[in-house]
């Protein structure tokens, strides 16, 4: 016989305008290796079908089922009944837009997010198809490969005291994209313009070293090396230009 | 982050870098004075003399009276610096404060100490500096005097608890802000500095009882 858990889940559709903000509590009887993902199909089959929240890959690749549980987000797939007590609260991630109950719209955000730093390999080379694809060094590699696990799911975001202050900071996400993209030997873009995109108190400088983003991702990245790196990186570059930033 | 709905093309600076390495080389300079501060006062413990004999040499050779002030001047600057991250927007306090509460982070509550003790050491530390800098000499009986009069005893032992929490919580955030403290360093970083904040207090305490059964 398992735990009796209690949830108490935030429902809201903010497209019906009868709607109010309000919690909802379920009881569930655990089951072995239950995860939170696993509790919430068997809430919406079983005792309320309207009950709004994402999943795709159930498997903590695709990023969608990222919510706040007992006030730290995390994904619910990932997340196993057994390491929470027996209340367990379940909000929607903050910062984004909220669609329904639990699920919000990181797409949005997101797309904004990459567009604004250049999310992409920028060079000048014109692509030859039949070219064998340009090698870099194993290490090189494995480097960015480290970086380029984020599923986006937004959890740094959502626990990030400045992103929630302040809907011009980009995140440690966009920060990590950039880190990523600077150990690219493909990418063609210099020091200074990767300061141009996150040399200011959107990027790497109004990031306060809170590190909620460090210990809150599900994929465990390296977040707070690499905006340390960062900021030294783009400190340097700063001091190297002191007298020659000009309007282009 | 919000979506961009208008189209201008930003002015290319370095604003944002040169103000977050003042307000690191400001704190840098106030973390390392205030240590020095403490172990300095501290030599009461000594005795009088020994305290006496320091201030003595800091007013002979002009560092107090020139090094006070830029100290001063130091401390608001680095006020001013920091504060272009101090949520003063009710919104914005009203959002730290639930999300601090919800997260229930370390790191994230350690900073909010850090922007109430700032507010508490703005003004303290503005009155202990201007009325030992316009008393000069500093000595140890001038010290036990105020101590002992009683509300600069209650001044203190206010004063001394959030000086060291945001010295020590400073030291130990421009350490992982600035990628001095890695990821594998940080826990053993923040024991190291809960202890060295502890250690200081400690020895803050001491100095205070010292200056309070001072002969004078």
């Amino acid at each position: 016989m398992g735990r009796k858990l209690t949830f108490e889940i935030f429902r809201y559709n903010p497209k019906d305008p009868k709607s109010v903000p309000h919690t909802d509590g379920f009881q569930l009887e655990e089951t072995d290796s239950m995860t939170l993902f696993i509790a919430l199909a068997r809430i919406r089959e079983e005792q309320d079908p309207s009950l709004q929240f994402d999943f795709c890959c159930r498997a903590g690749i695709c990023g969608s089922c990222a919510m706040v549980i007992n006030g730290r987000p995390g994904l619910a797939c990932k997340t196993l009944t057994r390491e929470l007590p027996e209340r367990i609260i379940l909000m929607p991630l903050p910062v984004f837009k909220l669609i329904g109950d639990l699920s919000v719209d990181t797409g949005t955000w997101f797309r904004a997010m990459n567009e604004k730093v250049g999310s992409w390999i920028h060079t000048d080379k014109a692509f030859d198809p039949a070219a064998q694809e340009e090698r870099m060094e194993n290490a090189v590699a494995e480097e960015i490969y480290e970086l380029e696990r984020c599923v986006e799911c937004g959890c740094c975001v959502a626990a990030c005291g400045t992103a929630n202050m302040r809907e011009d900071f980009v995140g440690a996400v966009a920060l990590n994209r950039i880190a990523r993209f600077m150990l690219d030997p493909r990418d063609s873009r210099t020091e200074k313009e990767y300061f141009d995109v996150i040399g200011t108190d959107e990027g790497i400088f109004g990031c306060m070293g809170l590190l909620a983003c460090e210990d809150v991702c599900p994929k465990n990245l390296p977040l707070q090396d690499q905006l340390g790196i960062l900021r030294r990186k783009m400190g340097w570059t700063a001091l190297k230009n002191l007298f020659s930033f000009k309007r282009t | 982050m919000a979506i961009d709905t208008t189209v201008f093309v930003r002015e290319r600076t370095g604003l944002a870098a040169y103000l977050d390495w003042l307000q690191a080389l400001t704190g840098t300079g106030l973390i390392l004075f205030m240590w020095s501060h403490m172990v300095l006062v501290a030599s009461v413990n000594l005795g009088a003399g020994a305290m006496n004999t320091i201030a003595r040499f800091f007013e002979d050779t002009y560092m107090a009276q020139v090094g006070g002030p830029l100290i001063g001047i130091t401390f608001l600057l680095h006020f001013v610096l920091a504060a272009r991250k101090v949520p003063f927007r009710s919104e914005q306090q009203s959002v730290i404060w639930k999300h601090g509460r919800l997260l229930r982070h370390t790191d994230t509550w350690l900073w909010l100490v850090q922007v109430v003790t700032a507010m508490i050491i703005l003004i303290m530390g503005s009155i202990h500096m201007w009325t030992v800098l316009t008393d000069l000499p500093i000595t140890a009986a001038k010290s036990a005097a105020r101590v002992q009069g009683g509300f600069w005893l209650v001044f203190y032992l206010i004063l001394l608890p959030m000086v060291e929490l945001h010295v020590g919580i400073g030291f130990y955030r421009i350490g992982v802000k600035w990628g001095f403290i890695k990821r594998k360093d940080r826990k053993g970083m923040k024991r190291f500095e809960n202890i060295l904040t502890a250690i200081f207090i400690a020895i803050g305490l001491i100095t205070i009882v010292r200056f309070l059964t001072l002969t004078i």
